[in-house]
């Protein structure tokens, strides 16, 4: 296996395919995003309970690949419980540190940049991180 | 025998890059030096606009690109080289024929069929057309494998039924569909059919007129041409109902500022400079190709095939989507537990290129209920030590996703 590949599928984006966070359906849930790629068929639900200005639930269910599975299982575990506010500033810093833009971000958003060494990939790292993007767009 | 060590060496995207393993040929087939060659010497002796020059390098220019005519008709066992409609790929093919041929005469309550496997361009451009006519798009159904069932399809031809689009052979899994059937039970009811030729044409012997075919399309970039060419052929009395649906210069008989007469087919149907060099291009791959006999390109391809899905029986977790037997060089298949572009990707960035997604057949996908495939697809340059070497990264697939 290449470096590169190595770096892309490190343990953190393997851990989190495997076992993702907040990993069910929630259909009764107040907002439901779909975050959908066309191009290779990866569909997530996102299912979110905003309350007040706080983001009190968050949830996905759907089927991708490990690095969109991943990245919306980081997704979920960072945004959970957070208001809105942080919630548009942890957005802003995880599409910065895909990027390869330096920035005070978790540790683990860090090992999505390795996706910027597979262009066709990139899209994977950010489907649903674009489509809570647009929505909080939406809202705001 | 077919040489395939030798058939690489007219490839020179494998002098290029000597690790890379291309196995996506149901994409595009990469290009010999012959085809990159004609059309360079097309731009560099003799460009010129066709059909209108009186000097020399246009006259040359027009002459070439009507031969091509006359060596796709060969090519596809046409009568003539007007049946040969040059069009920018089988996507404007397929959309011609649903404007001009269907657009014409289609009602409300009439119906189109086509079958559950088709590539979107065999679907969307008649869900249009039935769309604003009020006619029914009808779905031939399939079974997991892929087989059409010519008995349900017998029952449900009718009056209303006209046109049928189908693939010859599915690019998604590689299916061959029985076509000369399909085309014989249509012509019972006097129903044209549209054959998409376009993952055949570059491996089977195809003769439209002993299949009868009423359309067959193809594209000439996924048999060793250049993309932004393709061909429709039409049987004449259909070309003849057909009206431009495009209109502009080098299709035109008169104009006046109160009405305009047109050319007869096929030239109707090529308003505006069409792509010269990707016709002198597709001219050439069709010399190309034509060296070799295409029942030992069915044999070998069927070899390699057979090889791949012995060694990928091997891989923990491997299914093959469709069928064992009745399919072209294509393998579509599912790893369990590990996404088809995971696949793509680890094999890509050991330079062997394949396919994942949806492959442009989305309700395909759906009746199978897989949210993509991946998908190997070979040509006459592949070889068996590819196949190995593909083989060796998939075996190291699961331990890099799952732990050794």
């Amino acid at each position: 296996m290449t470096d590169q590949l190595k770096a892309l599928y490190q343990s953190v984006i393997l851990h989190h395919n495997k076992e993702p966070v907040g990993y069910e359906k929630r259909p009764e849930a107040g907002m439901i995003i779909e975050a959908y790629n066309p191009i290779c068929g990866d569909r997530f639900n996102l299912y979110l309970n905003i309350v007040e200005g706080q983001l009190e639930d968050i949830h996905f269910h759907g089927f991708g690949c490990a690095i969109s599975k991943a990245s919306t299982s980081i997704l979920i575990k960072h945004l959970k419980g957070k208001s809105i506010e942080e919630v548009k500033q942890l957005v802003a810093a995880y599409f910065k540190t895909v990027n390869g833009e330096a920035e005070d971000a978790p540790e683990d958003f860090a090992a999505f940049a390795a996706a910027k060494a597979f262009p066709g990939r990139m899209k994977c790292a950010t489907l649903s991180w674009d489509e809570l993007n647009e929505y909080l767009k939406s809202v705001s | 025998m077919l040489e395939p060590d030798n058939i690489r060496k007219d490839f020179p995207v494998f002098r290029e890059h000597p690790d890379l393993i291309y196995f996506d040929n149901a994409a595009t087939t990469q290009k010999p030096q012959v085809v990159i060659d004609a059309i360079t010497e097309f731009y560099t002796h003799f460009n010129a606009n066709i059909h209108r020059g009186v000097y020399d390098i246009a006259a040359k220019a027009t002459e070439r690109y009507e031969a091509v005519r006359g060596k796709v008709a060969n090519f596809i066992g046409a009568p003539s080289a007007k049946n040969i409609v040059y069009t920018s790929g089988t996507t404007a093919s397929i959309n011609l024929v649903a404007q001009s041929f269907l657009g014409a005469q289609l009602k409300a309550g009439d119906e189109v069929i086509i079958s559950q496997m088709e590539h979107h361009a065999n679907l969307i451009p008649w869900q249009m057309i039935c769309k604003a006519k009020g006619a029914t798009l009808k779905v031939m159904p399939i079974d997991r494998e892929g087989a059409i069932d010519l008995g349900t399809l017998r029952v449900s031809l009718s009056k209303r039924t006209k046109l049928i689009a189908l693939t010859h052979v599915s690019n998604t899994f590689g299916r061959i569909n029985p076509i000369r059937e399909v085309i014989k039970i249509a012509h019972q009811k006097n129903i044209p059919v549209l054959v998409d030729g376009a993952q055949s044409v570059a491996h089977f012997d195809i003769d439209v007129s002993d299949l009868d075919a009423d359309f067959f399309v193809f594209s000439g970039h996924k048999l060793f041409g250049p993309t932004g060419i393709g061909i429709l052929y039409a049987k004449e009395e259909h070309l003849n109902a057909m009206q431009p649906i495009v209109f502009g210069g080098d299709m035109i008989k008169n104009v006046s500022f109160e009405k305009s007469s047109f050319l007869s087919a096929p030239q109707c149907f090529e308003a505006g400079t069409t792509n010269i060099a990707g016709v002198i291009g597709l001219g050439a791959a069709i010399d190309y190709l034509s060296q070799y006999d295409k029942k030992e390109i069915k044999a070998y391809l069927k070899e390699l095939r057979e090889y791949a899905l012995s060694r990928l029986q091997e891989i923990k977790g491997f299914s093959l989507v469709g069928s064992e037997e009745h399919s072209s060089a294509i393998i579509s298949f599912v790893i369990d537990g590990v996404h088809p572009h995971d696949i793509a990707t680890i094999l890509g960035a050991h330079q062997i290129a394949i396919r994942a997604g949806n492959h442009c057949t989305q309700p395909l996908m759906d009746f199978l209920e897989l949210p993509g495939t991946s998908r190997m697809s070979f040509s006459i340059y592949n070889l068996k030590s590819e196949v190995d070497r593909a083989i060796e990264i998939m075996q190291e697939i699961h331990d890099l996703m799952f732990g050794a």
